[in-house]
C-alpha cells in the first residue's frame, strides 16, 4: 500500500487483501507520519468495502479510481486500487481547494505508472518496500506541485 | 536451407518490455548464483561472446556489408548497421584516439536498462556487460581482437552510456576459434 499526504500529501501503497502491509509511505512534513499511518490504515477498510461493492454491481471494471473514501475534519482521503490489488491512498488537507477530483485522479495515474516501472525493475522483489530513487523523486515532485 | 527465406534485411519487431525483462531476469539470476559482481560481469561477458560468435554470421548474411578496410569503417558499421539492426538504436562514434585504434560508442539510451535501478550492494556490477562480450565475439570471428569495456554507464549516474573499444591486433587466418 502507498500513501501520500497533501497540502501535506501523503501516500501509501499496499499489497494483498488480507495482509495490508505498506510498500511505501511518504508524507510532508514527515514528523506527522505516525498519525497518517493510522488514517491510512483506517481508510483501507473503506477501500475494501468499495472494492467488494464494485464486484457486485458490475461497474466499469477498468475504473481503478475509487474517489473520495471519506472526509474527516482535517483531511480528505482518496483511494485507488489496481487490478493486482495494490492500493494507493492519498491524504490531503481539507483546506487545500486546489486539488479537485480530476487532479487527484491524474496523480493516481502518475503513481500507478511509476509503480509499474518500479515493478519492472529486475532488482525489485514484488512485496518488498519500495526504495527506488526514481519513484522517490517522482513522489517528491508531485508533492511539491500540490503544496 | 529453409531458413534462408527468413533472412531478410527488415527486422522483426519485438516487444521491448519482454526483451528488457528477459535480460533483467538473466542478470538478477546470475547475481543470485554468483557471489560477487566481478564474477557476474565475467559470466555476462562470456555469454555475450557466445552470442557474438554466432550473431556475426547472421549479421553478415543479412546486412551484406563487405570487408572493412580500416577500424574506422568497422566502427561505423557497428554503430550504424549492427546496433540499428539488433537493438534499434544508433550510438554515436566519438573520442578516437590519435592512433585511430580506440574509440567510444555513446549510447543515448540503452534498451537493456529500461526500468533498472542498481541497488547499492551491486556497485561493481556492469549490468550491460553482455554487449561487450557480443562485440568482442563478433569481431573475433572477422579476425579482429578487440578490448571492449564500459567507460560510463547511466546506471551509475553518468549522463550517457559509453562503450570503449580498443583494437588489439589482427588475428591471423586459420586459427581455430576459441570456444569458451
Amino acid at each position: 500500500m502507498m500513501t501520500m499526504l497533501g497540502g501535506e500529501p501523503f501516500l501509501l501503497v499496499s499489497k494483498q487483501e488480507q495482509q495490508n502491509y505498506p510498500l511505501y509511505i511518504r508524507s510532508v512534513p514527515s514528523d506527522s507520519e505516525l498519525k497518517f499511518h493510522y488514517t491510512v490504515h483506517t481508510s483501507l477498510d473503506v477501500v475494501e468495502e468499495k472494492v467488494s461493492a464494485v464486484g457486485k454491481v458490475i461497474v466499469d471494471q477498468r475504473e481503478l479510481y475509487l474517489g473520495l473514501l471519506y472526509p474527516t475534519e482535517d483531511y480528505k482521503v482518496y483511494g485507488y486500487v489496481t487490478n493486482s490489488k495494490v492500493k494507493f491512498v492519498i491524504v490531503v488537507d481539507s483546506s487545500n481547494t486546489s486539488l479537485r477530483d480530476n487532479e487527484i485522479r491524474s496523480m493516481f495515474r502518475k503513481l500507478h505508472n511509476s509503480f509499474t516501472d518500479v515493478m519492472c525493475n529486475p532488482f525489485y522483489n514484488p512485496g518488498d518496500p519500495i526504495q527506488s530513487k526514481v519513484f522517490d523523486s517522482m513522489v517528491s515532485s508531485m508533492m511539491v506541485q500540490t503544496c | 536451407m529453409s531458413r534462408q527465406s527468413n533472412r531478410t534485411t527488415e527486422s522483426k519487431k519485438m516487444n521491448s518490455e519482454l526483451f528488457t525483462l528477459t535480460y533483467g531476469a538473466l542478470v538478477t539470476q546470475l547475481c543470485k548464483d554468483y557471489e560477487n559482481d566481478e564474477e557476474v560481469n565475467k559470466q555476462l561477458d562470456k555469454m555475450g561472446y557466445n552470442i557474438g560468435v554466432r550473431l556475426i554470421e547472421d549479421f553478415l548474411a543479412r546486412s551484406s556489408v563487405g570487408r572493412c578496410h580500416d577500424f574506422r569503417e568497422t566502427a561505423d558499421v557497428i554503430a550504424k548497421v549492427a546496433f540499428k539492426m539488433y537493438l534499434g538504436i544508433t550510438p554515436s562514434v566519438t573520442n578516437w584516439s590519435p592512433a585511430g585504434d580506440e574509440f567510444s560508442l555513446i549510447l543515448e539510451n540503452n534498451p537493456l536498462v529500461d526500468f533498472v535501478e542498481l541497488p547499492d550492494n551491486h556497485s561493481n556490477l556492469v549490468y550491460s556487460n553482455i554487449l561487450c562480450g557480443v562485440l568482442r565475439g563478433a569481431l573475433e570471428m572477422v579476425q579482429m581482437a578487440v578490448d571492449v569495456r564500459f567507460a560510463q554507464d547511466t546506471l551509475r549516474g553518468d549522463n550517457v552510456t559509453e562503450i570503449r573499444m580498443k583494437f588489439v591486433k589482427r588475428i591471423e587466418e586459420n586459427l581455430p576459434a576459441g570456444d569458451e
